[in-house]
């Protein structure tokens, strides 16, 4: 892909989009100056203690697979003719929040207990012809390799 | 008047299937509600209150499908709570009655999903899928739950495959259910089948389906004046609840919400109605997959936590078992239109209670609990009791 194409987010407000495409992206979130506890996506209301203060944080790119599957259907919204099957997964982040989202990788090598990292996945393009992406985890271990 | 002095006066539905338009929403919500009607012995004129489910309603749908029955003044409600829909129509019923509000209220669920199929399909990929939680297929959410708890208690696929398995053979005696197969079918056959989402296969979720159901409630004192020959079927609890907030919450995805919720729910419904599980001689839950039904063993509380392997290597939750499940398919094999399905659970539960579920009868039934959750945010609980 062109390094010219600039990435737009499929929805604002979730994560950062990094100029530098070596980057990884990092999660959008709050954390409650009344109890400490970080949630992922923003809110204007802790969950947990119902308090209105509360800040906005940056969370990830690192965290630990929860638990995960591996869908034997194409991707909703993915115009990319190789994801016709992916994996899905639960990642817990050091900063509190368990996260949901699309992992890359095969399905063999998925681990509980095992270290993750946040990319972005091109789905599609728009009509500028700008690149709609999406964060997604995946193991970290599979970059060195 | 308390909730306790409500009775199910009728129930109707049409078989849940795949019509594709061959019939239409409007039909189908007939059938079951004039079925209802008439098992109740009443017409619209008697129902002082209607609670109408529909999951993908245009805007006034319930007030039109209600003028099928009669132009008569009663107040309706529209209710929508995903999977539990129809759950949700049973309660408000029920406690329209209990507060005094009506004397009769009616239940009405319908829906017709191979309609939205249709219309998604013919979308295209990557259509309507503008935001960053409409990637997922929402199948993934309960297949998550699997995998994790095969990594925890070691359960295995067999276990899943069991227990769809044994839905798809109840489903089979029950003339009402969509999947009704020709031959006895095995965990083999389910483990064979496509797989939809690790370790889920297309034989251990539901189908897509369209359908109807309906449920008349009344005061007991006009159950027993419109069928002196029947047994009183009491509500004993019609409880309801939302995500509260626990540790490892997810907040994003097409699916979120904690399993704990079926817990709350059900230790809200057994307060209520005075009784515990040890009363239930029969369960209906939410078997989108089959996985979940092991999981609603435990937090219904027919075992304790990490015995519901146990339960289904015993037959105890089948036939002539200690707490049959989903004694009419459950979701896998009955179906689940969505609208309509916590209303298909409460007929099946009546006709139980009643004696009247030919092959599929639990002897002796006399009290039985209906339980869904909805887009995995929300927790419907109903439980029923037949006077002796």
């Amino acid at each position: 892909m062109s390094e010219a194409k600039t990435r737009v987010p499929i929805e604002a407000g979730f994560f950062t989009v990094p100029e530098d495409r070596e980057e990884p992206p990092r999660l959008l979130a709050t954390r409650c100056n009344a109890c400490s506890e970080v949630f992922f996506p923003r809110r204007l209301v802790c969950a947990k203690c119902l308090s209105q203060d509360v800040s906005e944080t940056e969370v990830g790119p690192r965290g630990t697979l929860y638990t995960w599957t591996f869908v034997h259907f194409p991707m909703f919204g993915s115009s990319n003719p190789n994801m016709t099957r992916y994996g899905v997964g639960q990642v817990d982040l050091p900063e509190g929040p368990r996260v949901q989202g699309v992992l890359s990788g095969k399905r063999d090598e998925f681990r509980i207990g095992m270290e993750m990292e946040l990319e972005l996945e091109t789905l599609r393009e728009n009509q500028a012809g700008d690149e709609i992406v999406i964060f997604r985890f995946r193991p970290t271990e599979a970059r060195a390799s | 008047m308390s909730l306790h002095d409500v009775a199910v006066l009728g129930v109707g539905m049409v078989r849940f299937g795949a019509y594709k338009g061959g019939k239409t929403l409007t039909e189908l919500a007939r059938s079951a509600g004039f079925g209802a009607l008439e098992d109740a012995g009443v017409n619209l004129g008697d129902v002082g209150e209607a609670y109408v489910g529909y999951m993908q309603a245009p805007i006034m749908s319930a007030v039109k499908i209600m003028k099928e029955f009669g132009l008569t003044g009663l107040p309706v409600t529209h209710v929508e709570n995903a999977s539990a829909t129809g759950s949700v129509t049973f309660r408000d019923a029920a406690w329209s009655v209990a507060s005094g509000r009506s004397r009769i209220a009616m239940a009405l669920g319908f829906e017709a999903m191979t309609l939205m199929a249709a219309r998604t399909q013919s979308a295209g990929r990557g259509i309507g899928r503008d935001t960053i939680d409409s990637v997922i297929l929402p199948a993934a959410f309960f297949a998550l739950w699997a995998m994790r708890r095969m990594h925890e208690r070691g359960t295995k696929p067999k276990h899943f495959a069991q227990i769809a398995a044994k839905n798809w053979n109840y489903g089979a005696k029950n003339p009402f259910a969509h999947r009704q197969s020709d031959h006895v079918v095995t965990p083999e056959e389910v483990l064979a089948a496509q797989m939809v989402s690790d370790p889920l296969t297309t034989m251990m979720a539901c189908p897509i389906d369209d359908g109807a159901a309906c449920a008349i409630l009344g005061t007991v004192e006009e159950a027993k004046r419109l069928h002196p020959d029947r047994p009183v079927i009491r509500v004993r609890a019609a409880a309801l609840q939302s995500e509260r907030y626990t540790p490892g919450h997810t907040f994003l995805g097409p699916v979120v919400g904690p399993a704990s919720m079926t817990h709350t729910t059900a230790q809200e419904a057994y307060e209520a109605a005075g009784l515990g599980p040890e009363d239930m001689d029969l369960a209906f839950c939410h078997d989108a997959f089959a996985n979940e039904e092991l999981e609603y063993y435990e937090l219904l509380g027919f075992c304790a936590e990490g015995e519901g392997e146990k339960l289904i290597e015993e037959g105890q939750t089948g036939p002539g078992g200690r707490i049959p499940f989903n004694t009419d398919g459950g979701l896998i094999a009955r179906g689940h239109p969505g609208g309509p399905t916590g209303l298909a659970q409460i007929h099946e539960l009546v006709l139980q209670l009643r004696g009247r579920a030919g092959a599929r009868q639990v002897e002796g039934a006399r009290a039985g609990l209906a339980h869904l959750v909805g887009g995995g945010s929300v927790c419907a609980i109903n439980i029923l009791q037949r006077d002796s």
